[in-house]
C-alpha cells in the first residue's frame, strides 16, 4: 500500500544523511542536491521503529505522520 | 552483462548479524587483542535487529534481589519449567535457561560500563534498579533506559577494533572438511559479493518475519523487524543443520493492544506493568490491574513453593491473554481494551517511561500523545487487528549444544537464531548468549593455526544467482511473490492445520519457487534474496507442521484438525534438516536427541 509519511523540515535538516545511513529498511535515499533533506525512496518499507528520528542530530528535522490504517484503535474515557 | 565484484575478507572470528547478540559476541571476541573480529550486518548496527531502537525489559537471576528472598537459580529454572514450558520437560532447555539466567546480571553490569543506565535514585530496589514481574514468581526483569543500546554497543565494538561491515546480507555458509570456514554475502546497496574466510563463525541473524500478510495493509508494520527474514536458519538448513520448532513459528491468532498500530506490547502481566488491566466492552474486568512488588518486604518475606503455586494458578486462570481474546473474538465477543484508569500518576509515568524504552514504543507514544493528544490514563487502547502472524521470540531456530555450538564445528549461534528457548530468548538470550558464543568462537579461533581455503564454489554459485536476478529481461517484482507466499501461509498454514491443506500448501510453494524473480537494482536484489529466505522458512513451517501429528496448547501453540489431542510421543522438540536434498526429521527432549 502506498503512503507518504515522513516529512523533513528544510529549515532544520542540513542533509547530513545520518537517517539514510541508519534506517534498517533503506526507506530513505540521499538528496541529489548536497545539504538538502533526503528523499523517500521506499516509504512502504518503513518499520516505524523511529531509527531516523532517534539518531537524527537535529531535533525537529524529521516528522512522521502515522499512516491511516494504523490509527484509531483507541477510546477516550 | 557486468561482472559482480568479489570482495575477499579474511578474519579470525566472523559474526553474522549485528543485533544485540551479534554486537555482544563481537565485543567479547574482540577482548582478545590478537584476534581480528569482523561483523557483517544487513542494515546498520546503530539501529538494527529486534532491539534496533531499544528494549525495555531484560530478565535475569538478580543476586542482590533474589538472594534476600531465598529464591535460587534452581527456583528460577523450575519457574520456567512450570510456566513457560508448561511443566513438560521435553520443552525445556534448562541448560540454556541456566546459561542466560546465571550470566545476564554480569551482562547488565557490562552494559553499564558501555554507557547504559539502569540505576535510579527513586528506586527502593537493592542496587537502585527498577525490577518488575515478568516471567517468574518473583520480580525478575530489569526495566532500563534501553533506547541507546545499539549506538552504545556499536561504539564499544569500534573501541575494541571490530571491523563492522554494514549493508551486507550473508546468504551462504562455507564448509571445508566438515567444518565451517566462512560465508558468502551480498551488498544491499552496492551489488557486490563478499567472500569471508574465518576460523570461527557466530551466526545471529535473528528471527523470521513477513511469513503472514499484515492485516493492516501497511506492509512492514510487522511484529518482528521486517529485516529479519530467517536468512540465518535458511543458510544453516542448506549447510545441513537441524532447525527446531519451525511448526510453532506462525499462524497464531493474536489480538494486540494499541490495535493496528502494532506497538508490540499489551500483556498486563509483563510488558505494561504496573497498573495495566484488561476490560471488556461492558467494563467487566478480564484481567485485574497489576502491582509493583512491595520492596519494603524484601528480606523479611521469604519465597516459598506456595508463592509459585499461587502465581501459577493466577497465570493459568488468565491463560495466554492475547490468544484467549482472539478466541473470544472469534465467538463474536469484544471489543476489549487495555486500560490504565486505576494507575496512580507515578505508575502512569513509569509505564510511559518503560514503553518508551522499547524503540517502537517511543514512536507509539509519540503518535499517541503528539499526533492524537491522548493521555495514557484517560484513553483505552483496543485489542484488535491480528489474524495469523509470526510469533514466538527465540523459540524456533538452530539446534545448539550447551556451548552454543551447532553440529558443524566452528559454527556457533546466539540470540533469536537459537531454537528451543520457548518464548524467552529475547534480549537476555541475545545479550548473554551472544557474549558467551563470542567467547567460545574466540577460543576456537585462537586454537586454529591456518585459514581454511575453500569457498570458491559457493562464491561462484551466489554470483550466478545474483547476476540472473539482475539481468533477467522480464520477471516478477519481489513483493508479488512475497504476497503470494503470505496468502499461501495464511490459507494453508493458519491457526488450524491438516495434512491435506499442508500438502497443498507445499505444492503451491513449489510453484512460487519456480517463479522468475527480477531485481532492477541492489535494493531489489536484497529483497529478492529475502523472499528466497522466506520461501525456505515457509517450507520448514509447512513440513514441520505436517510432521507433528498432535495438537498442543501454548506455549508451543499448535493445532491440527486431524490430530486434535496432545500426544506423549510428541512431548518434544521437532527438528528438520536437509540431507542430500532430502528433508529429515529428528526429535529432541530437553537437550538430548530422542
Amino acid at each position: 500500500m502506498s503512503y507518504k509519511h515522513i516529512y523533513f523540515n528544510e529549515k532544520v535538516c542540513n542533509g547530513c544523511n545520518v537517517c539514510v545511513d541508519v534506517c534498517p529498511c533503506d526507506v530513505l535515499a540521499p538528496n541529489k542536491e548536497k545539504g538538502k533533506p533526503p528523499v523517500l525512496a521506499y516509504p512502504e518499507e518503513c518499520y516505524f521503529d523511529g531509527a531516523c528520528i532517534t539518531l537524527c542530530p537535529r531535533k525537529g528535522a524529521i516528522e512522521i505522520v502515522t499512516p491511516f490504517p494504523m490509527r484509531g484503535g483507541f477510546q477516550r474515557v | 552483462m557486468k561482472e559482480l565484484k568479489v570482495i575477499p575478507i579474511e578474519t579470525d572470528v566472523l559474526v553474522i548479524g549485528g543485533g544485540l547478540a551479534g554486537c555482544m559476541a563481537a565485543i567479547n571476541a574482540a577482548g582478545n587483542k590478537e584476534l581480528k573480529v569482523t561483523l557483517a550486518e544487513k542494515s546498520d548496527t546503530r539501529a538494527s535487529g529486534k532491539a534496533g531502537t531499544g528494549v525495555d525489559h531484560a530478565w535475569s537471576y538478580i543476586p542482590p534481589v533474589h538472594e534476600p528472598m531465598g529464591y535460587t537459580l534452581d527456583d528460577l529454572v523450575e519457574d520456567w519449567r512450570q510456566s513457560t514450558a508448561s511443566g513438560a520437560s521435553g520443552f525445556l532447555r534448562d541448560d540454556l535457561v541456566r546459561l542466560v539466567a546465571s550470566t545476564m546480571y554480569d551482562r547488565m553490569l557490562d552494559l553499564e560500563k558501555f554507557g547504559i543506565n539502569f540505576r535510579y535514585e527513586d528506586s527502593k530496589v537493592p542496587g537502585k534498579f527498577r525490577v518488575v514481574y515478568q516471567y517468574f514468581s518473583v520480580p525478575g526483569s530489569f526495566n532500563f533506559d534501553g533506547v541507546p543500546l545499539k549506538p552504545k554497543l556499536t561504539a564499544e565494538m569500534k573501541k575494541r577494533g571490530v571491523q563492522i561491515i554494514n549493508r551486507v546480507q550473508v546468504t551462504d555458509l562455507i564448509k571445508t572438511d566438515g567444518q565451517i570456514s566462512g560465508a558468502v554475502g551480498v551488498g544491499t546497496r552496492i551489488a557486490e559479493i563478499y567472500f569471508f574466510k574465518a576460523k570461527a563463525v557466530v551466526l545471529c541473524a535473528g528471527g523470521q518475519s513477513r511469513i503472514h500478510r499484515n492485516p493492516t495493509g501497511v506492509d512492514f508494520n510487522t511484529f518482528g523487524p521486517p529485516t529479519c527474514t530467517g536468512d540465518g536458519a535458511a543458510m544453516a538448513l542448506h549447510a545441513g543443520l537441524p532447525i527446531v520448532n519451525m511448526e510453532s513459528l506462525s499462524g497464531k491468532p493474536n489480538l494486540r493492544a494499541g490495535a493496528n498500530y502494532n506497538p508490540n506490547y499489551g500483556d498486563p502481566r509483563s510488558t505494561v506493568q504496573p497498573a495495566a488491566r484488561i476490560i471488556d466492552w461492558k467494563g467487566n474486568i478480564i484481567v485485574p490491574r497489576t502491582r509493583f512488588y512491595d520492596w519494603e518486604k524484601l528480606g523479611k518475606e521469604k519465597w516459598t513453593p506456595e508463592v509459585r503455586r499461587k502465581w501459577l494458578e493466577e497465570r493459568r486462570s488468565i491463560g495466554n491473554i492475547r490468544g484467549r481474546m482472539a478466541e473470544m473474538h472469534d465467538r463474536g465477543e469484544g471489543p476489549f481494551y487495555l486500560d490504565f484508569a486505576e494507575a496512580t500518576d507515578y505508575e502512569a509515568q513509569y509505564i510511559e517511561w518503560s514503553i518508551k524504552n522499547e524503540g517502537r514504543g517511543t514512536q507509539f507514544m509519540r503518535y499517541f500523545k503528539d499526533e492524537e493528544g491522548f493521555d495514557l490514563k484517560k484513553t483505552r487502547q483496543e485489542y484488535a487487528g491480528y489474524g495469523p502472524m509470526e510469533f514466538g521470540t527465540g523459540q524456533r531456530g538452530l539446534w545448539v549444544n550447551r556451548g552454543l555450538e551447532t553440529e558443524i564445528r566452528n559454527l556457533f549461534a546466539a540470540g533469536d537464531e537459537v531454537g528451543a528457548f520457548l518464548n524467552a530468548a529475547a534480549a537476555p538470550g541475545a545479550l548473554a548468549g551472544g557474549w558467551y558464543a563470542g567467547g567460545m568462537a574466540a577460543t576456537r579461533a585462537l586454537a586454529q593455526k591456518k585459514f581454511p581455503v575453500a569457498g570458491e564454489e559457493e562464491v561462484k554459485g551466489r554470483k550466478a544467482i545474483c547476476s540472473e536476478l539482475l539481468n533477467r529481461e522480464r520477471g516478477f517484482f519481489w513483493k508479488e511473490v512475497e504476497v503470494y507466499l503470505q496468502n499461501l501461509m495464511d490459507f494453508y498454514c493458519g491457526g488450524i492445520r491438516s495434512e491435506a491443506m499442508l500438502k497443498r500448501g507445499l505444492e503451491r510453494l513449489d510453484y512460487a519457487r519456480a517463479a522468475p524473480l527480477k531485481a532492477d537494482n541492489p535494493h531489489e536484489l536484497a529483497r529478492c534474496l529475502e523472499v528466497k529466505s522466506i520461501m525456505d522458512t515457509a517450507e520448514m513451517v509447512l513440513r514441520c507442521s505436517l510432521e507433528r501429528k498432535e495438537s498442543r496448547p501454548e506455549p508451543l501453540g499448535f493445532r491440527r484438525s486431524d490430530y486434535p489431542q496432545p500426544s506423549q510421543e510428541w512431548s518434544c522438540f521437532l527438528g528438520i534438516r536437509l540431507e542430500d536434498g532430502e528433508f529429515k526429521y529428528a526429535k529432541y527432549r530437553g537437550d538430548k536427541p530422542v
